[in-house]
């Protein structure tokens, strides 16, 4: 477990997918006791028929493939598995004493799930009048859409995002990447803490909703109130920016390569202009430079295109134009700015795993313990937390209300 | 309470929109230019900045002055460098974040940075846009505002456990570290995740369809089959040995787009809509800000709240996305 602020906060995780197991890793690397509890078949079956997504941590499926799905392992460090059926009564009175001992309860179900297990906040709140449920159901808990299945491609477009990305107008885009998940997950990291701030206050827990498309909306609300305040839809400007000209993204020698280059101001401009040379004005104002896109875009890739990316973007900083490679992986964990911040951590079976952006005394990732395997804490938690004697262990083995590998 | 006091541009702003909307006094200071926004000042303006206590200054020492008085201090500026000259690390307050594109340390603590440069670099470009085209930046505020997410789980975090630090938040690594599964995907399996327009790619069908008035995006992961057949009103298609599993589906994908598509085109948004909702499957309409102004289920959830703009208009801004047994966070801190 990792060391930081939140070393005394419990915080017992039942999400799953992206945006909430997201929202407790950070928790996690913030120093909060993460304890996941996972259904059984929670990390999928015993034996996968094929690869997942992102493959196995280690290259191998090995003995445990459930353990090894680097989608997920990659989203479990510096927490504590505890694999209990809820859909026992015994499993569900185990969770409830957890619940008694815990600071947080969160949960990313669609909005009937807790109720039908008979685990919404009225029956937290019962076993730990402390207790905040943090529950992430994709359209909340009430209102004409509560019902509806939302993932995070089909709430962005929802959110208003989809009508101002494309090539242009007629060519609307989607990120195809789910970008709502990562916005909700730093949201409901946001409401747990400001929840536990507010408990400090009134010395009492409370259920807070936080949906995955209020999240997504709420992102974009200098848009919103754009939109209020203009007669003219937005529209997709490409690549291009309103503020900031030139703003784009340009070819370089290679396959597929491409540089961002943005021009903040009139001097950035300047520098440009003198990195690029040919005929390029660099007394043009920003409204001349918008109204000349076209064809200072084909100037700029008239010289970006002869020019390895890195040689582009070493040239434009040194003149302190923002520019920047657009990367893949391997070019990202090979940076060495980036490896002299250890950015990437090879935690898990020696695969670099995205860190923790937040860089401070106390935190460092020398403390962090990998993804727990299926189950592994059940004893100690359930001895550490509630006292159970070897006995009573036991006894939830043998009825298989906590598990360590999926039922066959 | 905490007092805040936040400087600079959009990072430090959001952070501070998520402390004055959870009940905490925010003092916003500007010190010269802003960066460039996508939007209107006035609407960046009344987002961002309502509720806080506004100074518009150049004077160093009347920053340290109130950042020294203050709980927490957000800073946010261009460069390692320009931090210093802050003189953030000479600031007494006990919490104190500085965000910065690269962070204060390493080799490139200096380089110069927007949103899109980072987006480049963190591997998010990459992945949007047309294959046999130039990749497509994000518009709008995403590296800001999940950095002013970070900046405010780290500072509340050390504020909550009454300890004093300074952290460096480096908006790259916020923009890497929200990589769904683009790393492990090379590490672990030797692909390297690329950009296929709308197409989510690994599981077919996910993807944007145009209908009789506008467009739909579908996203049908594995246990969702089924229902999307019935949805599509073609049942037959359960059985259909090229889209049996997603596998099959993604091999056959172009025509089982077609199949989609045919039906799609043929129906309006709300025709659509009523279908998946009553065959539960994952699909959103393409809305325009307005239409979501105007959405029924944002309303019924009091998603919006009143402001005025700074030249005195009435407009409706989004809440924070959480609610507290039902309600806006700050009514019930000043309800209780």
């Amino acid at each position: 477990m990792a060391n930081g602020p939140l070393r005394d906060v419990r915080i017992l995780d039942l999400t799953h997918v992206w945006a909430g197991p997201l929202a407790t890793r950070i928790l996690a690397d913030l120093g909060a006791q993460v304890v996941k509890i996972e259904a059984p078949m929670g990390r999928g079956p015993r034996f996968y028929g094929g690869i997942p997504i992102g493959g196995f941590i280690g290259r191998e499926p090995g003995e445990e493939p459930y353990n090894n799905n680097a989608v997920f392992v990659k989203l479990q460090r510096n927490k504590k598995s505890v694999a209990l059926d809820l859909k026992t009564q015994d499993g569900r009175q185990v969770f409830l004493k957890l619940v008694s001992k815990s600071d947080v309860v969160i949960e990313n179900f669609s909005a009937r799930a807790m109720s039908d297990l008979q685990l919404d906040y009225r029956y937290l709140q019962k076993a730990n009048p402390r207790v905040i449920h943090v529950a992430m159901p994709g359209y909340g808990l009430t209102g004409p859409y509560s019902d509806r299945v939302a993932f995070g491609p089909t709430v962005e477009p929802m959110s208003g995002l989809t009508q101002v990305m494309g090539y242009h107008e007629g060519e609307l885009r989607s990120t195809a990447m789910a970008l709502p998940d990562p916005v909700a997950a730093l949201h409901a990291v946001s409401a747990v803490l400001a929840a536990i701030q507010k408990r400090a206050r009134t010395g009492v827990g409370e259920l807070v909703e936080m949906s995955l498309h209020e999240s997504a909306v709420s992102a974009h609300g200098a848009w919103i109130v754009e939109a209020q305040l203009r007669e003219s839809r937005l529209v997709p400007h490409g690549n291009r920016h309103p503020e900031m000209a030139p703003h784009g993204v340009y070819s370089c020698k290679g396959m597929d390569e491409w540089v961002a280059i943005a021009c903040r101001s009139d001097e950035d401009w300047y520098s440009l202009c003198r990195c690029i040379g040919g005929e390029l004005n660099a007394r043009l104002t920003l409204a001349e430079r918008r109204s000349k896109h076209d064809e200072i875009d084909q100037q700029i890739t008239a010289w970006s295109a002869t020019r390895p990316p890195v040689e582009v973007v070493h040239t434009l900083q040194e003149h302190r134009v923002p520019a920047g490679h657009v990367r893949i992986t391997p070019e990202m964990t090979s940076d060495p700015h980036v490896q002299f911040r250890e950015f990437f951590v090879p935690l898990e079976k020696d695969t670099p795993i995205p860190g923790n952006p937040v860089k401070m005394e106390e935190i460092s990732s020398l403390d962090w313990t990998p993804c727990p395997r299926l189950g592994e804490h059940n004893e100690k938690i359930l001895k550490n937390w509630l006292d159970f004697t070897d006995e009573q262990i036991s006894q939830l083995k043998n009825r298989n209300v906590i598990v360590d590998k999926p039922p066959r | 309470m905490l007092a805040v006091v936040e400087i600079g541009g959009y990072a430090a702003g959001y952070c501070g929109r998520l402390f004055v909307q959870t009940g905490n006094p925010v003092t916003h200071i500007t010190v010269g230019q802003p960066p460039p926004i996508w939007t209107s000042k006035d609407a960046m303006n009344v987002f961002l900045h309502s509720d806080k206590a506004m100074l518009d200054t150049q004077d160093l020492n009347e920053v340290k002055q109130l950042a020294d008085t203050a709980d927490i201090v957000i800073l946010e500026a261009s460069t390692a460098d320009d931090v210093e000259d802050f003189g953030f690390d000479d600031w007494s307050c006990p919490v104190k974040v500085a965000i910065t594109p690269f962070g204060r340390t390493g080799p490139k603590r200096n380089w110069q940075a927007t949103p899109s440069t980072l987006l480049a670099m963190g591997g998010f470009t990459n992945l949007m846009g047309d294959p046999d085209r130039a990749p497509l930046t994000l518009p709008g505020h995403f590296v800001e505002f999940q950095t002013g997410g970070f900046a405010y789980a780290a500072a509340l975090a050390c504020g909550l456990a009454n300890e004093t630090n300074s952290i460096d938040i480096g908006m790259l690594e916020v923009v890497m570290s929200l990589s769904q599964f683009t790393t492990v995907m090379w590490h672990c399996a030797d692909i390297v995740r690329s950009r296929h327009g709308n197409d989510f790619w690994s599981v077919v069908p996910t993807n944007l369809f145009r209908c009789l008035d506008g467009w739909v995006y579908i996203n049908i992961v594995p246990g969702f089959w089924d229902p999307f057949v019935a949805f599509l009103e073609l049942p037959e298609l359960v059985l259909d040995e090229r889209f049996i599993t997603n596998t099959r589906r993604m091999q056959n994908r172009e025509v089982l787009h077609e199949i989609t598509a045919g039906v799609l085109a043929k129906l309006t948004r709300d025709e659509i809509q009523r279908r998946a909702v009553d065959c539960r499957i994952p699909l959103g309409a393409v809305l325009s800000f307005n239409e979501v102004l105007d959405d029924i289920h944002l309303a019924s959830r009091n998603m919006w709240i009143s402001r005025k703009t700074p030249s005195n208009q009435l407009v409706s801004v989004p809440r924070l996305p959480w609610l507290c047994h039902g309600k806006f966070p700050t009514d019930q801190i000043s309800e209780s």
